[in-house]
């Protein structure tokens, strides 16, 4: 295939996906703060927090589940991130070796 | 934007130079499957930036490319930056546009979550989004430069780790967006319909309508508490 035309396809595609990065913080200028959008956006992440999970753990089968539950329980129960990492990855690690 | 919330968020995000590494790698591989060159892989890796935008455009890949097709599809699975970006515009509002819409170009999932819960801890920052961004991006393109370099060839740890580490890291920051008993309704909604959506429609839409169906619940209730 030719290296210019995959070059150009890479930089439109490129183009794209910062417009959609940057779009909403452009867009967002011309939003009231106390409207209705403003609103639903001071409320969404913990949602977004929630749907990102599930869709992380359906990806990863049983032993992303496993995994991301042990992760969650650990960091409630040592504070420490890289603890919960550790613990998390290991269950999942684990959970893949034997057919989950 | 501090110099403090930049380490902050560079410190805490290191973890992704593991998961993300992981994830570019295997990204890397597939491209050098397809026959791509090292330099156009680690440019796609470098501009694209999204795994969700890479993996659909790789499985597009045909002769003539479909460009249309291509770009529809990187606006469809891309749309929910969109919110994020608005969403941030009303943590950094007053920042100049010449600091946030270069930062933007590095804005990813989970950059974006670990900056609202950083928010809600120590109040907006947006060194700590440039911060964190920045092991999450080196990770990405690094690990699609050394598929290149290095032989290597995928295994099943190295697809765990770029598939789960992202979410667990994730899961880590959720007790953090827990309000009250109140979250438990929209936050229920917000599985149920991620779940639904992952099986039934695509779940490249997941975050985006889960997130939401969950946030039309939470606007039910009289205050944001």
């Amino acid at each position: 295939m030719d290296d210019l035309r995959v070059l150009g396809v890479i930089c439109i595609l490129g183009i794209t996906c910062y417009a959609m990065r940057a779009g909403g913080y452009v867009l967002a200028a011309s939003m009231r703060d106390d409207g209705i959008a403003a609103r639903f956006l001071r409320l969404a992440p913990g949602n977004l927090f929630i749907a990102f999970i599930v869709g992380g753990c359906l990806s990863g089968g049983l032993a992303g589940l496993v995994g991301t539950m042990v992760a969650l329980v650990t960091m409630a129960i040592t504070a420490r991130e890289w603890a919960a990492l550790g613990a998390g990855f290991g269950a999942a690690l684990a959970a893949s070796a034997i057919g989950l | 934007m501090t110099a403090a919330g930049f380490r902050r968020g560079l410190v805490a995000a290191l973890p992704f130079l593991l998961s993300n590494g992981a994830a570019g790698l295997v990204m890397g591989l597939t491209y050098k499957g397809l026959g791509l060159g090292a330099e156009h892989a680690i440019l796609f890796s470098l501009l694209v930036y999204s795994a969700t935008a890479q993996a659909i455009t790789l499985s597009m890949w045909a002769h003539p490319l479909p460009v249309v097709a291509m770009v529809v599809a990187c606006i469809a699975t891309n749309s929910r930056y969109l919110l994020m970006g608005a969403h941030l515009r009303q943590l950094f509002g007053g920042l100049a546009p010449r600091k946030m819409l270069p930062t933007l170009f590095l804005l990813a999932d989970a950059s974006w979550l670990m900056t609202n819960s950083d928010a809600d801890r120590n109040g907006p920052d947006a060194g700590y989004l440039l911060g964190s961004s920045i092991p999450m991006a080196i990770g990405w393109v690094g690990g699609t430069a050394l598929a290149y370099a290095a032989p290597l060839a995928a295994n099943e740890p190295l697809r765990l780790a770029a598939a789960l580490l992202p979410t667990m890291f994730i899961a880590t920051l959720l007790p953090s967006q827990w309000k009250n008993v109140r979250s438990l309704w929209p936050w229920l909604t917000s599985a149920v319909a991620a779940l639904l959506v992952a099986r039934f429609v695509d779940p490249s839409w997941s975050m985006l309508i889960g997130g939401g169906c969950g946030t039309l619940v939470s606007m039910m209730e009289r205050s944001d508490g």
